[in-house]
Parts: structure tokens; C-alpha cells; sequence
């Protein structure tokens, strides 16, 4: 569709004559600038800047882009990456879940709790996670089956978690379990003195759950009615064809929900604490990194690697932010400021997708 | 439209039970005679110095902040869109106005502090008009729109207070939050003139009228030749003033621009005040009326808390089983699936709440 739109606007060469390298070209220009590729190379352009721009400024002797930088920034933002993984299913949809901030802060508040209360940890992290499946399912069952938009109905959820986070407690618990701290600090080392790289825990589960998704979006039926449930006419043409548009629906919030109890396990892991405030804007990260990760956020369109990338480019932010010497407040302003960039790029496109 | 022919009929005291406004009134009683029943100070209002005190007053005071909140936020919510940045407007429009304060060697004049207020709230407006812009101009979903602003404005408000908790002393300004006007505690006064001012502006004219319409079917009202672009537009920008109001009024009393905790979840007690209020998060009629009940009932609730020694920690839970009760009772697939079981019941005796939400 794209391409019968933009080739014809493409002048002729001089001569008249179509000269085959030309022609090739075009159309490798055609499918390069296919609108629903925009967003995912605005996606590669922020990154490359982003390395470029550390490199030039921080490169020194040592370099800045490094297999130790990689490390780092997986390693500091597993968490988002898993809860921005669950947000890539829900927005490509079409819907959002504006309750994940507040599931990560309950989510740690109850590992704090239960723990010291003597609870045994395999069952603490169960019930951490089904907390989270547990807010995904209240919220698909409010969208699906009473028919609220999702923002009202995740934002309901949302406030129920921060409530339910207060009743928890309102002081910061530390965890100071032994299981769950050797849990957390076990991680595999490479490399050696000052360019040590790790693996720990919370990246390999970040990563699993990313080859998960992967799988499920692009692999099986059920990746199909995701994205077919985004094109915008409430799941008709989708239960037309035989999927099941309903019960796809409440599952993306359930697996938003389980990402997000996920993620504040890990969250806890690199905090090694509960407190009710964490996560306050948490969501908006999340949707920052789909959304910078090149899924379209009116849904329909959208990749979950995107969304890894997306990670790792607001993982950069913050590195360059704390390299400058700037306030960590600066952040949250780049983030919006940023997000903004992304989602008037996709309004611009999907304005000339129109035409 | 036959409700209405057919109206006379129904008798009084089901005219009073069918008024949209009976449940929430009912229960803001309920709360009032509950804690007046434990504690039975909590009814006597005295007066002292020619000023009036009592819980009750207090109650009155503290429904000022949430209600300029929920009143922005119930024109924002009839237009089919949400301003999750009020809170953040409020942080930014004090740390304005007390930074101003703060580097100001006049800070106990009146004249500073009234530039100091217009200046707080001067920002604001900038503030709904840049959340305006994004909405009706770009286009961006409303939520997606106001959450940019709620979280980078409270970076912004960082910035202003340079990290600090600013703090002044200014008797003027203090007036705007404990001071009272004729007897009447001041953020009630402004809180009562805002929401008149308002009132007059969308049910003396047509605006609410176009709200709701756009609310309803955005594209039909625009068909029909209503501006929905401006009209949703000056929504956000007079949501944003409004927050700023709140936010001078909030931070008057402790003079302390706190950007990290000034206003935090203060939009989910907007939210709250406005769908207590019988206006449906799903965009269309607003009642105004209505938000300000739900106001009295949002401090009411934060009162009786501490009357019968309940934790106050579960405040905020009992907000969201609130909220998401509303919501379910106002979904429109819950009304479809109520509404078989009757099917031979005139239409007259549907409360009329729901004929209303029909008629929508």
C-alpha cells in the first residue's frame, strides 16, 4: 500500500528512460520508508545518536560503547524491560495499563512483608507474581467484559495497588532475607579488572521472558489476534476470521499483570527493598520504551524487540544524564520530552497514511 | 424524551429518590450523622474571633482543594478525555509562586504575593495549554497527553525549587489557605467563586451543552459545526488554571513547595469527586453539582477516618474500591445485561440515571 503511494510521486530521470539501478533503488527507498518501518527506524537513529553521543563525550581511552556498557544497562533496567515487554502486548492491542508503577511497588512491599514473616521464598515469589496476573485479570475482565476503556479501567487498578501498597505499609521495608539476597547478588562474571562484565539472575529472566514474547507475538496464533485486535474495529474482523478477539484481550492484561508482579520481583532484587512510592511514573517509562521501541500507540503495529531496544535507549538516557553531572529529576523530563518526539512522530505518520 | 413528558406522573417522593443526586447525598449524610453519632463535637460549629470553626468547617476547607481540581477535571472528563497531570500542575504552579516568593525581599506585601499567585498560576495555564495542544492539535490520546506532563512536570517543578524544599513566610500568602473572608475560611471562598465562575461559563452558554457533545460523538458535533479543536483545547487550559488555584490553595497553609509530594495522587481524589458525582468517566453529561458532593464526601470520608480511629493508610484503598465500583455500576454492558430481566417494565420507572445515560 505504501509503496503504490510513494512510488509514483518519485520523478522520472531526465531522460525518460527508467535506468534499472535507479529503479532498484527506488523501490529499496519505497520499502525502506514503508510507514509502518518509520517508527522502528526513528528507533535505530535515537540509539545510534545516543552511542555516537556517549562515545564522542565519555569515549576517552576506554571507550564508551562496551560489552561492560551492555552489561550495565541490562542489568539496572531487567525490570523495565520485562514490564515494557508485557506493555508491548497490551498497546498492540490498542489498549494500555496504566496499573504496572503501582504493581511493582505492591509487588516489593509484599516480598518485605512475607519474608521476614517466614513464608518460604519459592512460594513468596509464586504469590508476588500471581499478584501481578491477579491486577492483569481484574483489568481484562473490567475492558473486556463490562466494557471500560482500558485507561479507566487500569488507572482503577492502579489506584487499588498504590491503596493496597499504603495498607502494606507506608515506610520503606528492606529485605534482608538470605535466600532472596543470594538470589540476588548470584551472577556470572567476565572479562577481568575494570571491564568486568555480569550476568546475573534478573537478566537472564529479562531475556527469557523476551524470547517468550517473541515467540508468542510472532509465532503462534494467538501473536496473530494481538495484532489484528489493534486495527481499530473492536476485534470484528479478528472474530471474523475465526480467532478469538475476547478472550485475547483479557489475556494481554493478564500477561501485562504477570509481567508487571515479574518485574517487581526483579525490582526488588535490584532494590533489596519495598517502598509504597516506587514506581510512581514507572508506567510511563514502560510506555516510553514500547512507544521509543517503534510500536505504534494507537496499536495494530509494533515489535518486541523494538521494545528491547526502546529499553536500551532509556537506559542510555539516564547513563548520559548521570555522565553530565545533571540531577536525576533531568530524567523524567528527557523521558517525556523524548516519548513526546515519538508520539508526535507517529502521529505524523499515521496523518500522511491517511492522505 | 417521553421520560419527561411522562414525568408529572411519577410521584414525589420517587422524583426525590430518581434525582440523580440522592445516592451521593444520602451518603454524604450517612458519613456526617455516623460521626456525629461518636462524636458528638463533631456537628457544633461556634464561632470565634467572628470567624467559624468547627469540623464541619473543616471539612468545607479541605473539599476546596480536591473540588478545583474535580472541576477542571469533570469538563476534561465530559469532553471524552483525562488530566492525569493535575497533581503535577499543582506542584508546578507553587514552586513558581514560592520561588518567586522566596527570592522576593517584599515577600509580605500583598502586592508581591498577588504577582507571585498570578505568576503560579500564569504557568499552570501554560501548562493545560501545552497538555491542550497535544490533545486537540496532535491529536495524542489524552492519558498518554496529561502523563507526559505528569511525570516530567514534577521534574519540572525540581527544577524551579532547584531540588529544595522551598519554604517562605508570608502572611499574605499564608491568608489564601488558613485566612478566612468574612467568617468563611478563605480556600472555601475561592473554591465557591471558582465553581459559580465556572457554572455560569458552561450552563449560562452553550459551552456545556458543546461539551457533552463532543464527549458523546466528537466527530458528530464536529460535523455539526461545533469548534471541538478549541473547545477541547480551552477544557485542558481552564483544568490547568484550576489545578494551579489548587495547588496555591494546598501549599498556602505550610508554605512549603515540596515538588516530590506536593499534589501526589491528588488526581485520583479529582477522579473521584467526579464520578461520585454521577458523571460517567466515559465522557458525555457532567454535573457539576454533583462534583461538589462528591467533594464533601472525599474530606467527609477523610474525617470520619480519623473519628473512628481506622488507620488511615486504607484511605486510599476505599477511594479505589469506590472508583472501580462507580465505573462498573456505570458500564454500559453491566446496564445491558440488567436490563433483559424486566423487559415488561414501562420505561418510566427506570431510575433516572439510567434513562439519562440512555438518552446518551
Amino acid at each position: 500500500m505504501s509503496a503504490t503511494l510513494t512510488a509514483p510521486q518519485t520523478p522520472r530521470s531526465d531522460d525518460g528512460r527508467r535506468r534499472p539501478t535507479a529503479g532498484t533503488a527506488r523501490r529499496t527507498l519505497a520499502r525502506f520508508l514503508r510507514p509502518e518501518l518509520l517508527p522502528i527506524a526513528g528507533t535505530l537513529l535515537t540509539l545510534v545518536i545516543m552511542l555516537v553521543l556517549g562515545e564522542s563525550r565519555y569515549g576517552g581511552e576506554r571507550g564508551f560503547v562496551s560489552v561492560k556498557l551492555f552489561s550495565n544497562l541490562l542489568q539496572d533496567n531487567a525490570y523495565l524491560l520485562v514490564l515494557a515487554i508485557g506493555m508491548t502486548f497490551v498497546i498492540i492491542t490498542g489498549g494500555i495499563d496504566l496499573s504496572v508503577g503501582a504493581v511493582v511497588a505492591l509487588v516489593g512491599l509484599v516480598i518485605a512483608t512475607l519474608l521476614p514473616a517466614g513464608v518460604p521464598l519459592p512460594l513468596v515469589l509464586v504469590i508476588s507474581v500471581l499478584i501481578g496476573s491477579t491486577f492483569g485479570l481484574l483489568i481484562g475482565v473490567l475492558v473486556q467484559y463490562f466494557a471500560i476503556q482500558p485507561f479507566i479501567a487500569s488507572l482503577a487498578a492502579m489506584f487499588l495497588a498504590r491503596g493496597l501498597a499504603n495498607v502494606v505499609s507506608v515506610q520503606s521495608l528492606a529485605i534482608t532475607d538470605e535466600g532472596f539476597s543470594s538470589m540476588a547478588s548470584w551472577s556470572l562474571k567476565f572479562g577481568e579488572g575494570r571491564d568486568i562484565s555480569k550476568i546475573n539472575l534478573s537478566m537472564i529472566i529479562a531475556v527469557a521472558v523476551l524470547a517468550l514474547a517473541f515467540y508468542l507475538l510472532h509465532y503462534t496464533r494467538f501473536g496473530r489476534t494481538v495484532y489484528g485486535l489493534g486495527v481499530g474495529d473492536d476485534g470484528n474482523a479478528v472474530e471474523l476470521m475465526g480467532l478469538r478477539a475476547g478472550r485475547t484481550r483479557l489475556w494481554v492484561y493478564v500477561i501485562s499483570g504477570t509481567c508487571a508482579g515479574i518485574a517487581g520481583i526483579l525490582f526488588a532484587f535490584y532494590t533489596k527493598s519495598g517502598y509504597n512510592l516506587t514506581g510512581i511514573g514507572m508506567e510511563l517509562d514502560a510506555i516510553a520504551a514500547v512507544v521509543i521501541g517503534g510500536t505504534i500507540l494507537t496499536g495494530g503495529a509494533g515489535y518486541v524487540l523494538g521494545t528491547g531496544v526502546g529499553v536500551v535507549v532509556y537506559g542510555l538516557i539516564q547513563v548520559l544524564i548521570a555522565r553530565e553531572g545533571l540531577d536525576s529529576w533531568w530524567t523524567k523530563v528527557f523521558i517525556g520530552v523524548v516519548l513526546l518526539a515519538f508520539v508526535i512522530l507517529q502521529r505524523a505518520i499515521a496523518a500522511r497514511k491517511k492522505k | 424524551m417521553s421520560d419527561v413528558r411522562r414525568a408529572p406522573a411519577v410521584p414525589a417522593w420517587r422524583k426525590v429518590t430518581q434525582h440523580r443526586l440522592f445516592w451521593p447525598v444520602v451518603a454524604l449524610v450517612v458519613l456526617i450523622v455516623a460521626c456525629g453519632i461518636k462524636n458528638p463535637t463533631f456537628l457544633s460549629v461556634e464561632i470565634r474571633d467572628g470567624h467559624l470553626f468547627g469540623q464541619l468547617i473543616d471539612i468545607a476547607r479541605f473539599s476546596a482543594t480536591p473540588l478545583l481540581l474535580a472541576l477542571g477535571m469533570a469538563l476534561v472528563i465530559a469532553t471524552g478525555g483525562i488530566d492525569l497531570s493535575v497533581g503535577a500542575v499543582m506542584a508546578i504552579s507553587l514552586a513558581v509562586s514560592l520561588t518567586y516568593l522566596d527570592g522576593n525581599p517584599n515577600a509580605d506585601s500583598a502586592g508581591t504575593v498577588v504577582v507571585a499567585v498570578l505568576l503560579g498560576i500564569v504557568v499552570a495555564l501554560v501548562a493545560g495549554a501545552f497538555n491542550g495542544f497535544l490533545v486537540s492539535v496532535l491529536g495524542v490520546q489524552p492519558f498518554i497527553a496529561t502523563m507526559i506532563l505528569m511525570v516530567a512536570g514534577r521534574g519540572v517543578a525540581m527544577l524551579i525549587t532547584q531540588g529544595q524544599i522551598t519554604t517562605v513566610t508570608s502572611a499574605p500568602f499564608k491568608y489564601l489557605g488558613s485566612g478566612f473572608v468574612l467568617g468563611i475560611p478563605t480556600p472555601v471562598v475561592i473554591a465557591a467563586v471558582m465553581f459559580v465562575a465556572v457554572a455560569i461559563l458552561v450552563r449560562r452558554t452553550a459551552l456545556g451543552m458543546l461539551l457533552e457533545s463532543i464527549g458523546i460523538n466528537r466527530e458528530a458535533s464536529r460535523l455539526a459545526g461545533v469548534q471541538s479543536r478549541n473547545i477541547t483545547w480551552f477544557v485542558y487550559v481552564l483544568a490547568g488554571m484550576l489545578a494551579g488555584i489548587a495547588g496555591i490553595v494546598y501549599g498556602a497553609p505550610t508554605m512549603a513547595a515540596d515538588a516530590n509530594n506536593i499534589g501526589l495522587m491528588k488526581e485520583m481524589d479529582a477522579i473521584m469527586c467526579v464520578v461520585l458525582g454521577g458523571t460517567a468517566l466515559a465522557g458525555g453529561k457532567f454535573y457539576l453539582g454533583g462534583t461538589v458532593v462528591g467533594a464533601l464526601i472525599l474530606s467527609t470520608i477523610e474525617r470520619a477516618v480519623v473519628i473512628f480511629h481506622i488507620p488511615s493508610q486504607i484511605t486510599p484503598l476505599f477511594k479505589a474500591v469506590v472508583i472501580i465500583a462507580v465505573c462498573i455500576a456505570q458500564s454500559p454492558r453491566l446496564r445491558e445485561y440488567l436490563k433483559p430481566r424486566r423487559p415488561q417494565r414501562p420505561r418510566s420507572i427506570v431510575p433516572a440515571a439510567l434513562a439519562v445515560k440512555e438518552a446518551v
